[in-house]
């Protein structure tokens, strides 16, 4: 197994750190999933009642000038690595004004990933930095946990509002109640509720778009001013949004009986 | 003082606040000094700032004439408890106090702090001491093989790379290069931790000279204190140091006051990697004539001199003679360097008595040989 990369575009690595960053404020430990042509960081929390999953894709070309990697087999060309991943955003973080970034895996007496940085100084010796930030591999036969998750059908999609402006929103209401209720239709308009005993409030969102719909049947039957619904728990939506670093160029929220994705 | 002198004065409490719970107040005719030493001996911090520091600067001997014509001195010891908290807030010193005033009055054993502060306000703090003759090292910087001059902002740089966790780091220096990288026990889980090193050239020193190739270990957490220290004064922090095991010294020099932190460093040799050599401290009697009482006053003839103990003496943690030595004091210790010389001490018997006098004797054999300089604490009550 072989893995090398590396990242000279200031930018590219910036926004490398950001989607890391992101990643570590979501969950404590991470997966990340290395093929030829990308680069996944896989969180799944199995928790039975409401657990945060999520699958992260980034296209290597984007970010790395260089990048070479053996999988585990000729068949299996993946490698599955398994981080805590503070320890990668921090690493990152001394990065700032690198000149040039590389990724290996290594093995010092266990495996690792090893971030070996060159910084600018001010003089002319530049300075290297170099992290070892311990990884498990992960066996093949748990990859199948692992997979891209497949959007389910949903009754309804539609743009989020600027994010920022929904974790204020839900941020204030954390403190009132512990449930979300998120109603969307086909017509553009979001509500954000929360009901107690004693006060029950609603943010409407108006004039989002919706995405065009993948089965059109579902749709068709639809009055498109009827709101779908789904509850959610308050915290993992703010842990979600809390998260957001990376500015999306959209961002949908997908009802469906079942699951909000 | 006045304002950004304040938190110069803040800040060096805060450093030495890093390094023990307490506080001894020396003023002298040189200027006013402030130490800390920690409870394992492994960490000492002394700042000295000098009369001009201060807008009016006043210090007095009390002249007490007695049998033996002792010149006595403050000799004051603060909880970091009671005086931390006072100069915690340094952005709102700075904002609103435009005046401070400490003085002590040693009849009623406190010091006094007056904070002349905007509006007509006037806070004044009175803080009790304890009397505590104050330790001093010893140290000759200027015999280290090494010596690395460099400033606060890339030492921060290097600094970054560390968890606050990190107990211990390790310096590594050969002529060409500097590198500085985590340091982990063995103890601790290396599956997950992040192991992290930064290599810096000889050109980013203001000063630099290698001697030796060598590798020391320390604490992490007193240079942190050292480093915002000097990033607040804006002075270079001079590293001095030879070879491991013997104490390292942190000194920044500025017009107004001058500060040295001596650290211990981890011993090298496998066989010894459970008793790290510490630094020893005594109490130097520099304007008084030898400790009578102490039945080791033989010695003390030669005690202005700074003494050398050979590394082949295993030097154990010499202790407070305020309390029998016991192992439980051993336990609290935070520093981990003293963790691992615990199991080695619980072996030993528990009188007090044993351990100070190996070294004792060891040192009246060994003359001036080359090593760390060791200074031996000296009993200043008659209660020997």
């Amino acid at each position: 197994m072989k893995f090398r990369a590396k990242i000279v575009d200031t930018a590219c690595l910036n926004h490398f750190t950001r989607v890391s960053n992101m990643i570590a404020k979501l969950a404590k430990t991470c997966t990340l999933r290395i093929s030829p042509d990308k680069l996944n960081f896989v969180l799944s929390d199995k928790v039975a009642n409401g657990g945060v999953s999520m699958w992260c894709e980034l296209e290597q070309e984007n970010f790395f000038s260089e990048f070479q990697m053996e999988g585990v087999s000729a068949e299996n060309n993946e490698i599955y690595l398994e981080l805590t991943s503070e320890n990668l955003s921090r690493a990152l973080k001394t990065a700032q004004n690198a000149r040039a970034l590389k990724i290996k895996l290594t093995n010092k007496h266990f495996p690792c990933l090893t971030i070996s940085i060159e910084l600018l100084s001010m003089s002319s010796s530049s300075r290297v930095v170099t992290h070892d930030i311990p990884v498990k591999v992960i066996p093949r036969k748990l990859w199948t946990d692992l997979q891209e998750p497949t959007v389910p059908d949903a009754d309804v999609s539609i743009y989020l509002p600027v994010l920022k402006t929904m974790k204020s929103v839900v941020e204030k209401m954390k403190n009132i109640s512990s449930h979300l209720i998120i109603e969307a239709n086909l017509n553009g308009e979001l509500n954000l509720k929360i009901e107690t005993e004693l006060v029950c409030v609603t943010t409407h969102f108006k004039d989002l778009g919706n995405p065009p719909l993948a089965s059109e049947n579902a749709s068709q039957d639809r009055n498109s001013e009827q709101m779908a619904e789904v509850h959610i728990d308050i915290r993992k939506l703010l842990q979600f949004l809390a998260g957001q670093q990376v500015n999306p160029t959209k961002a949908t929220c997908t009802d469906e009986k079942r699951h909000c994705s | 003082m006045c304002d950004e002198r304040q938190s110069v004065f803040g800040k060096a409490i805060q450093a030495l606040s890093r390094i023990s719970d307490e506080l001894w107040l020396d003023p002298s005719e040189k200027g006013l000094a402030l130490r800390s030493v920690n409870s394992c001996r492994s960490a000492y911090g002394c700042v000295l700032f000098s009369p001009v520091f201060f807008q009016h600067y006043q210090w007095s001997t009390s002249v007490k004439m007695n049998d033996t014509d002792i010149i006595l001195n403050l000799n004051c010891r603060l909880g970091m408890k009671s005086i931390l908290p006072i100069f915690r807030c340094l952005n709102s010193l700075e904002k609103n106090v435009e005046k401070c005033k400490i003085f002590t009055r040693s009849d009623k054993c406190k010091v006094v702090i007056q904070f002349f502060c905007r509006h007509g306000i006037k806070k004044i703090h009175n803080v009790c001491f304890q009397e505590s003759q104050p330790l001093q090292v010893i140290f000759q910087k200027n015999m280290c093989a090494n010596t690395l001059v460099i400033q606060p902002r890339v030492l921060a740089e290097a600094v970054v790379l560390f968890t606050s966790s990190q107990e211990e780091v390790t310096l590594a220096v050969t002529p060409l290069k500097v590198c500085i990288k985590s340091s982990n026990e063995e103890s601790t889980d290396l599956t997950n931790s992040v192991y992290s090193e930064m290599f810096v050239g000889p050109d980013e020193f203001d000063f630099f000279q290698v001697g030796i190739d060598t590798e020391i270990t320390f604490c992490f957490k007193e240079l942190k204190g050292v480093l915002i220290f000097s990033e607040a004064i804006h002075a270079p922090i001079a590293i001095h140091f030879d070879f491991p095991g013997k104490p390292m010294a942190l000194s920044i020099d500025d017009m107004l006051l001058e500060a040295n932190f001596i650290l211990a460093t981890l011993a090298d040799e496998p066989s010894r990697a459970s008793s790290p050599q510490t630094l020893c401290l005594s109490q130097k009697q520099k304007r008084s004539e030898p400790i009578h009482s102490n039945s080791k006053a033989g010695k003390n003839a030669a005690s202005k001199v700074p003494e050398y103990i050979s590394r082949k003496v295993e030097l154990k943690r010499l202790y407070s003679d305020e309390t029998p030595m016991n192992t439980s004091t051993l336990e609290n210790c935070g520093s981990p360097l003293m963790k691992r010389a615990n199991k080695d001490l619980t072996e030993v018997p528990e009188s007090s008595g044993d351990i100070s006098e190996v070294p004792e004797s060891s040192v009246s054999d060994t003359e001036e040989v080359p090593g760390s300089p060791c200074l031996r604490k000296l009993r200043e009550d008659t209660g020997t």
